[in-house]
């Protein structure tokens, strides 16, 4: 058979494409249950470490049936928890002006976790942020992101000592905190600091 | 027979595709900090080079040449998404997954993998292909271990987590964390390599 005419080539290509489509389709729908799961857990995992109650070693240890169960222990009302695709949401409505409609997580030792959410330099940062009884100093703080720089802004996840600089810090009036940022990562710095910004301030408005 | 053996251990020594090919560098200065992640990079590595040489072998008398690199990279950024889906949908792995980032979804540009497929699996019958793959990738994985066993030890005193140098007191040095540290261990390793085999001097 020729392999090499323009016909063939066209369909050869096109076949392999939904093929290939075909299959990573089918494998995203019946991996995502799992997928969620682990997700749901990454993320009660750092709202605990926001909230003062433990660093990220220790809730790594133990496995996502007893990480959920130590938040339902801790959480003072609903156990309910945020993915970051509606931290998304929530990020799209707070720029339209739309006030916040998602509630800070309360936990019984007085920590209320707000969450934050922006666009650092190569996709999304999100991350959450614990607060004392008088809503202003910070308890502890915890960020993720989807694709900065391993080594510059990814340090915002990877440095323990990047989180560990807010702790004690006060979020002023206008929603605004100060932290020194991260040297060859400017962007995602800006990034974070216009998340915090805008999302602290949406909460104090709320 | 003999051929068969030779195309499953010459990519572990005397072809080594990191320390004689010298391809797939940048990976192996990134994931190596820790075993943990290298062995994970390593199967994964070894998974795509192995499946990827086999289909592409079962399929080479009827691609197209004009396009045969783009069915290559479609074959190979697929069996990296699986890879990647399988990776995070266990709990066990999802916090490593999650770890190598971004270098997971660049296993697709790890030269390893076209060079194979391009260099012996287009010209090749199934079965020497996927030993050729899986031997590669193995090559692979064996240099990422040597390298991630020396960062791990001498840079955080512990092995796949567990305190070992760290539990006689000692501090860790940062040095060996970053990325040139594993440039010069590569070196070494090369250096040591080549001083065995004297063939491989040039």
């Amino acid at each position: 058979m020729n392999t090499e005419g323009n016909r063939y080539t066209v369909i050869y290509t096109t076949l392999v494409c939904v093929l290939v489509a075909a299959v990573l389709a089918v494998v995203s729908q019946a991996l995502k249950p799992r997928q969620s799961a682990n997700e749901k857990a990454e993320t009660v995992r750092q709202v605990l470490v926001a909230a003062g109650l433990g660093e990220m070693e220790k809730w790594r240890m133990v496995d996502n049936q007893a990480v959920l169960e130590a938040f339902k222990e801790q959480i003072d009302g609903d156990p309910q928890v945020y993915t970051t695709s509606q931290l998304k949401a929530q990020n799209y409505n707070i720029k339209q002006g739309k006030p916040l409609s998602l509630p800070a997580y309360r936990f019984k030792n007085g920590v209320t976790v707000r969450a934050v959410y922006g666009s650092g330099l190569w996709g999304p940062v999100w991350g959450y942020i614990g607060l004392e009884q008088d809503n202003t100093t910070i308890a502890g703080a915890y960020f993720d992101h989807e694709s900065e720089t391993p080594g510059l802004g990814g340090k915002i996840k990877d440095d323990p000592s990047f989180r560990a600089s807010f702790r004690g810090k006060a979020i002023g009036k206008d929603g605004k905190v100060e932290f020194d940022a991260i040297s060859g990562a400017t962007m995602t710095s800006r990034g974070l600091e216009a998340a915090i910004d805008t999302w602290m301030k949406a909460y104090i408005e709320n | 027979m003999g051929k068969l053996k030779e195309t499953i251990l010459n990519p572990l020594f005397k072809n080594n595709p990191i320390t004689v090919l010298v391809l797939g560098i940048c990976s192996s200065l990134a994931v190596t900090v820790e075993l943990k992640g290298a062995l994970v990079m390593a199967l994964s590595v070894t998974i795509v080079t192995g499946l990827s040489s086999l289909i592409l072998s079962l399929l080479r008398k009827t691609i197209p040449n004009r396009v045969r690199i783009i069915v290559q990279l479609v074959v190979v950024a697929l069996l990296v998404i699986l890879v990647d889906q399988v990776l995070r949908s266990f709990e066990a792995t999802y916090a490593i997954d999650k770890q190598l980032s971004v270098y997971m979804g660049l296993i697709i540009t790890n030269c390893i993998v076209m060079g194979r497929i391009e260099a012996f699996a287009l010209g090749n019958r199934p079965l020497p292909a996927i030993l050729d793959g899986l031997a590669n990738g193995l090559g692979y994985g064996l240099i990422l271990l040597i390298v991630a066993f020396f960062r791990e030890l001498l840079g955080s005193g512990t092995l796949f987590g567990i305190p070992v140098l760290k539990a006689l007191g000692y501090q860790g040095n940062g040095l060996m964390i970053l990325p040139p540290m594993a440039l010069i261990i590569l070196g070494c390793i090369i250096w040591i390599q080549r001083s065995i085999d004297k063939e491989l001097q040039e």
